[in-house]
């Protein structure tokens, strides 16, 4: 199969007087499994549909291969979206809702409902073809609606948060499938999410967004280790970010917070910032005093399974520290006296 | 009567004289007449007798003979003041009205050929009424038609499709015209007459005011209406005339007062207003029109206003004879709407094709197209009863049966008769139009 | 709710709890509402219509039970004939009434189109016209000799028969009921997931093709309940073919025989028995039909349609067809004011001059017609409201015994022509007399407030249901959670959230009710009891009458435009404050 790949360059939109889009540029690359995470209202969403030619038209170009489909009707446009709410026609069985897109481009119906079954084979559900939308459940609604939309083989796959609306064990096993799915037709597909850990699980590369404007892209990884700025380093994970100013002391490079801690930072990274980011799980405490330790109190305690995370208050601020948890090993309880370690290593200025 | 619809009904005259300003001088009038009839005239009674109240309790006809029946034991009315004389019979016949002396001048006997006053003196013609023919002048002049003045008229093909009536079923007078047609012409002639007119009309209103509305609209260009809606149409602006064939039938309107009327005195006074000069004259009123039946009333009628004590031709033709037509009163009404009002469609498509028939053939030449025509004609024509039918009681029981008690039973069904008529006349006026239409090919 | 009869120890230890328990019979409060609304549906709807019913099954001769009058009734031609015209108009009403309701229900909701509300609120006006008033305009425009047909005549040479025997009815009728469907429709079409008409676009469809099999096929239940009424109202209306004179339809077969020829002729009986029947039936199918098919509640995700931006020549087109379509159902307006303020109008394109002669006479000669309707029509409206509400909360919330009946049966009053329940109410209370006020209650002007009741329930029943499956059964656990007896919930939880479609019922109840005729013409017993449509119709009654009939006219739909315009800015605030709310 061929592979589409989509250019997004300057592109600008708004709602009336509120601008959601504010010059997004982007590369997908043919055949890649692609993320836009956001928080709502960051329009990951309005891009998206941009995309697949909802709402108003944007400025810029997006290019579907070589095709720039600004301004295109949606049916033009030859892009398969699976929407959040599945979209499945009530009044339609699920064969007449998969054969939709066939029959609309006037395929012989034979071939409509050899596809059609194939289709539904894809995604297991054969034998359902003829239930109503509402006999059946979120799961195979949400398949139902992906065969709909991979049947009438499109260049691309939109995917609108497909999976806010099953449950959590089901949304797991849905990811894979949709990712081994998306393996197997090769299609370039994007992905559009608030939640990372499922950006982070099915897609190759992602792009942040926020207020309308592309904050990072890269794979998930990148994103995580590092954050190209202070959104990014936060809505990814947790992070303690402290405010300072960094000093460069020959081959050993400082960061000195506004609170009066210093930490030692490697001095080959980014030192051009006035923020550095500690993930909580690369801190250490101990209740034996270390050396270069920052004194605390431990204010609050939550037990999340293989880690235990602590509130710790340290000077003017409150740290975030993750220690991994395995049985029998002691934790520390609201109140203790703590001292904190930093594996500065993999500190982020910005 | 009961000791509890006793002391409710007193409760509620006595709320009733409290709402009032001069208890004694209230005076409670039945009438079917509308507002805009019953008010001057309660004006002008009232600035004439500044000490007496009117007080109008409008209902239609039969609802305040039936009122007043109710209320007998108790009498709360002074006045039955209505149109029809067959109400006033009914109630005269109950003993519920008063028999009065009431002092007047110069009113006559008769209006055309109907006695004015009940001869033993328990109702008095105040008014009176008799049908016409009403035209619109922009309407006839936009058709290029003269208006028609006999009924006879009505039935020449010019006015096809321009005539307007009321059904006899909806509307007493408009019976009481067709049944003044079928004994002026005779049973088979007055019908005849009627579905000639009829295969010409435009519609058969179901209220008996939509002909005059049409008329003043334009809807159609002529009515069969009674006079007072013509004339005060006229009177209200309409370019609309009206005028009275030579047989027609003058009824009086009438007034009466209720026996024990509890204030018979007012009562008396009130009639004997109606009849004064003064009196007379408001029913020249714009929105009333009625004849006054005071001659001298004439002297302020306005231009080219009817007199029928002056113009002897007006409703004196016809001797209306009043027994036969109570006989047959529903038969002649369900026949009218068997045969016209229900069939109106198929009766004017074959009237129009023996229209087109005769006027092809109009020098009378064609012996074939004649004897088609007046095979049709004939069609049109026939009657599905003859006249001693429609006066055989046990026949004219069917239509005006009435089962007071569960033992009492009549034969045969209304339903079942109406409809052997519906098939006669539907496949009468089929086969004539067939028949014209076979002449007008010849 | 069983128990709440058990009262708490030391709050009250009432004579009831002392009485042996098969005295009390153990009913809630709930139970009694419910009670006294089936009573009293039974008292005013069922008993009255089996009076009527109840004469179709007599012999005329022996009064014995028969079934012969219903033979009779299929033998005759002419009853034939008229079932099939009153077929014939009600399924061509709602196919015009369809052509005139779907462009603007379509174009408003789908498109940014400026001037959206004002079409949907111009597009209520002609329910609250009396239809009679209507069919009296729209012959002064349309009629053989009306503006439309002079001026083609003059100009042209030709005239088009708007106005010609059941064409006339179609018309009238389709303008006149036209807003059911339109009210209806829109709601249905603004209720679509706009995802659903995105994934039909998204797979290659659009155009008149995805309206047809998507959009469309969506919104059928809306438009089968506006349809279903649409053809049940046409069936039943007397008003309309009578003034226009045409009596082959049923209706008015059954009232010229009743009212002409009396209870000797059960024929007219028969009539309304079939008008009964069949407008039952025709209720029921539509049910059957919509069963299941509630898409709007099925539907997640957020957002209605979505509206699009029309090109500048379809903006052209969509306004021109809006414009059309709003000036053809408007035109009953613009002829009764045209006609109130005219002098004289015969056989003319537009009146001869124009004064103001006729409000004076109409102000005059009217004050106690407009305040009899504010009060009989204010009455009902808060009766059905009232009784709306309960019926719906017992229908929705309880499980009381056959409180689906309840429902049906206050839907049933929807299928009772007027005709029908004005002549069972004077058979059945006729005997009736009212204490203190020595009249039959037949005759008292209260028995006009309470047909209008029974008449206009269903409307506000529908508005009260859906008020009430808006309100989240959690809002009212939360509040008995907290400690709040089922009273207090409903009336300061459940009622409070109903306000806006209480509203909407109330409206809706009170300007149809307004303008009621065809109940209210058997019941008025003298002219001061009279209502407005009646004071029109005694206006129109005599010839220089027409102006000032057409000057109250004015001042009815004036009067209840007023009103409904008034509620629909509260409900919206209503909306907005809940849609803020919903926000935060």
């Amino acid at each position: 199969m061929d592979q589409t790949g989509i250019k997004i360059e300057d592109l600008h939109l708004s709602f009336g007087e509120t601008q959601v889009l504010r010059g997004v540029n982007l590369d997908i690359r043919p055949g890649e499994f692609f993320a836009f995470l956001g928080p709502s209202g960051s329009g990951k969403s309005t891009l998206l549909r941009a995309i697949a030619g909802f709402g108003p038209t944007p400025q810029g170009r997006i290019l579907i291969g070589d095709r720039d489909v600004v301004g295109l009707d949606p049916w033009k446009r030859n892009v398969g979206m699976v929407f959040q709410s599945y979209a499945l026609w009530p009044h339609m069985s699920v064969r007449d809702n998969v054969g939709f897109g066939l029959r609309e481009r006037r395929v012989p119906a034979k071939q409509i409902r050899d596809r059609v079954d194939a289709a539904l084979d894809l995604v297991g559900l054969a034998h359902l073809a003829d239930r109503m939308p509402n006999q059946l459940s979120g799961g195979q609604q949400q398949r139902i609606a992906l065969a709909r939309t991979v049947v009438v083989e499109p260049e691309v796959l939109l995917l609108d948060e497909p999976l806010s609306n099953l449950d959590a064990s089901l949304r797991v096993q849905m990811r894979r499938e949709l990712l081994h799915l998306q393996r197997k037709l090769g299609l370039t597909t994007i992905f559009v999410t608030h939640d990372q850990e499922e950006a982070n699980t099915t897609s190759d590369r992602m792009a942040v967004l926020d207020g309308g404007v592309i904050q990072q892209i890269g794979t998930p990884q990148e994103l995580y280790d590092r954050p190209a700025n202070l959104f990014v380093a936060n809505f990814l994970g947790t992070a303690n970010i402290f405010e300072g100013r960094v000093e460069i002391d020959g081959d050993v490079a400082r960061f000195h917070t506004k609170t009066g801690e210093v930490l030692t930072i490697p001095a080959s990274g980014n030192l051009d910032g006035s923020n550095v980011v500690l993930r909580p799980q690369n801190i250490s405490m101990t209740q034996a005093p270390e050396q270069d330790a920052l004194k605390g109190e431990v204010l609050h305690r939550e037990f999340l399974g293989s880690q235990i995370r602590y509130l710790v208050k340290v000077a003017g601020a409150e740290i975030v520290v993750d220690q991994s948890h395995s049985a029998g090993r002691d934790w520390f309880d609201p109140g203790a006296q703590v001292h904190l370690v930093a594996n500065t290593s993999s500190a982020v200025i910005l | 009567m009961n000791l509890k619809h006793l002391f409710f009904s007193s409760l509620a005259a006595t709320a009733l004289a409290g709402g009032t300003a001069v208890a004694e001088g209230s005076i409670t009038v039945i009438t079917s007449f509308p507002d805009s009839m019953t008010g001057p005239i309660e004006a002008a009674f009232e600035a004439a007798h500044p000490e007496y109240d009117l007080e109008v309790l409008n209902k239609k006809t039969s609802a305040g003979v039936k009122y007043i029946q109710e209320i007998a034991s108790d009498n709360t009315a002074d006045i039955f003041w209505a149109s029809a004389p067959d109400a006033f019979e009914v109630l005269k016949s109950d003993g519920m009205l008063d028999q009065v002396q009431i002092a007047s001048e110069g009113i006559p006997d008769m209006i055309g050929a109907y006695p004015l006053n009940d001869p033993d003196g328990y109702y008095f013609g105040f008014a009176g009424a008799g049908y016409g023919i009403m035209w619109n002048e922009r309407y006839l002049k936009a058709n290029d038609l003269e208006p028609a003045r006999e009924w006879a008229e009505l039935a020449d093909p010019k006015y096809h499709g321009h005539v307007g009536m009321s059904a006899p079923s909806r509307s007493g007078t408009t019976h009481l015209t067709v049944e003044t047609v079928l004994q002026g012409d005779g049973w088979d002639d007055g019908w005849a007459k009627w579905k000639w007119i009829a295969g010409n009309f435009s519609t058969v209103t179901e209220r008996s005011f939509g002909v005059p509305d049409g008329v003043n609209t334009g809807s159609f260009g002529l009515g069969i209406v009674i006079d007072f809606f013509g004339f005060s149409s006229k009177a209200s602006g309409f370019p609309v005339d009206f005028a009275y064939p030579t047989i027609t039938a003058l009824v009086p309107a009438n007034v009466a007062v209720v026996k024990n009327a509890p204030n018979q005195q007012g009562a008396i006074a009130f009639v004997e207003f109606l009849l004064t000069p003064e009196g007379q004259s408001v029913l020249l009123d714009p929105a009333i029109m009625r004849l006054p039946v005071n001659p001298a009333s004439y002297a302020n009628a306005p231009e080219g206003f009817p007199n029928p004590f002056e113009d002897s031709t007006i409703g004196a033709s016809v001797k209306f004879d009043v027994e036969k037509s109570g006989a047959r009163y529903n038969l002649v009404n369900s026949m009218f709407d068997v045969m016209i009002t229900y069939r109106l469609d198929d009766l004017r498509s074959a009237v129009n094709a023996i229209q087109k028939a005769e006027m092809k053939h109009a020098d009378g030449d064609n012996a074939e197209a004649k004897a088609l025509i007046a095979e049709a004609r004939g069609l049109i024509e026939a009657n599905p009863i003859d006249e001693a039918t429609s006066l055989d009681p046990d026949f004219a029981a069917i239509f005006t049966k009435k089962r007071r008690t569960a033992s009492d039973t009549v034969e045969g069904r209304q339903a079942e008769v109406e409809q052997e008529w519906d098939a006669m006349v539907v496949e009468n006026y089929r086969r004539a139009r067939e028949l014209a239409e076979q002449a007008a090919a010849l | 709710m069983p128990s709440t009869n058990r009262s708490t120890p030391g709050v009250s230890a009432g004579i009831a709890d002392r009485l042996p328990k098969w005295l009390v019979p153990n009913l809630s409060g709930l139970n009694m509402v419910a009670l006294f609304i089936a009573l009293l549906l039974i008292g005013l709807l069922l008993v009255p219509v089996a009076q009527v019913m109840i004469v179709a099954f007599q012999d005329p001769a022996t009064g014995a039970a028969t079934l012969q009058n219903f033979l009779d009734f299929f033998r005759t031609s002419l009853f034939r004939e008229s079932f099939w015209n009153s077929f014939y108009v009600s399924a061509m009403s709602v196919v015009v009434a369809t052509a005139i309701a779907l462009p603007l229900a379509y174009i408003t909701t789908r498109f940014h189109f400026a001037g959206s509300v004002l079409i949907q609120s111009l597009g209520f006006i002609p329910l609250i016209m009396p239809p009679f008033v209507g069919a009296v305009a729209m012959q002064l425009i349309f009629g053989r000799n009306g503006t439309v047909n002079l001026l083609l005549r003059d100009y042209l040479g030709f005239d088009i028969p708007f106005m010609e025997g059941l064409n006339g009815v179609i018309l009238v009728q389709s303008i006149h009921y036209f807003p059911f469907i339109l009210i209806n429709l829109s709601a249905s079409l603004r209720n679509i997931d706009r995802s659903m008409e995105e994934a039909a676009q998204n797979l290659g469809s659009h155009g008149m093709r995805l309206f047809r099999r998507i959009v469309f096929p969506l919104a059928m239940p809306g438009y089968i309940a506006g349809a279903a009424l649409v053809f049940i109202k046409v069936f039943d209306d007397l008003g309309t073919p009578l003034l226009l004179n045409v009596n082959n339809m049923l209706a008015p077969q059954a009232y010229l025989r009743i009212s002409s020829i009396g209870i000797s002729d059960p024929m007219g009986y028969v009539i309304s028995v079939i008008l009964v029947v069949f407008s039952v039936l025709s209720l029921w199918a539509s049910f059957l039909f919509m069963r299941g098919k509630d898409y709007a509640t099925v539907q997640k995700g957020g957002g209605g349609m979505a509206k699009r931006n029309l090109k500048p020549a379809e903006k052209m087109l969509a306004y021109g067809v809006v414009i059309f379509i709003l000036l053809l159902v408007l035109t009953p307006h613009i002829g009764l004011t045209l006609l109130s303020f005219g002098t004289i109008w015969s056989f003319a394109p537009l009146p001869d001059g124009y004064t103001l002669q006729n409000y004076v006479t109409m102000w005059e000669g009217s004050k106690s017609f407009i305040m009899n309707t504010l009060l009989y029509a204010g009455i009902a409206a808060t009766a059905d409201v009232i009784l709306g509400t309960a019926i719906a909360y017992i229908v929705l919330r309880t499980n009381i015994f056959g409180r689906k009946g309840l429902d049906y049966l206050a839907t049933a009053a929807l299928a009772v022509p007027g005709v029908v329940l004005g002549i069972g109410y004077l058979r059945t209370f006729h005997s009736v007399d009212v204490p203190f006020v020595g009249e039959p209650l037949a005759s008292w002007w209260v028995v006009i407030a309470l047909a209008l009741m029974i008449r206009r329930l269903p409307y506000a029943l529908r508005a009260c249901m859906a008020a009430l499956q808006q309100v989240s059964l959690a809002l009212e656990e939360a509040a008995e959670s907290l400690g709040a007896t089922k009273k207090r919930t409903i009336y300061k939880i459940v009622v409070p959230l109903m306000k806006g479609g209480l509203l909407a019922g109330f409206v809706t109840s009170f300007a149809t009710a307004a303008v009621e005729l065809s109940a209210t013409i058997m019941l008025v017993s003298s002219n001061q009891d009279a209502p407005l449509a009646y004071g029109i119709y005694l206006f129109m009654q005599t010839p220089s009458g027409r102006g000032a009939g057409a000057a109250l006219g004015v001042v009815a739909v004036l009067l209840v435009a007023a009103g409904t315009l008034a509620s629909q800015v509260i409900i919206e605030r209503d909306k907005k404050a809940k849609a803020s709310a919903d926000m935060h």
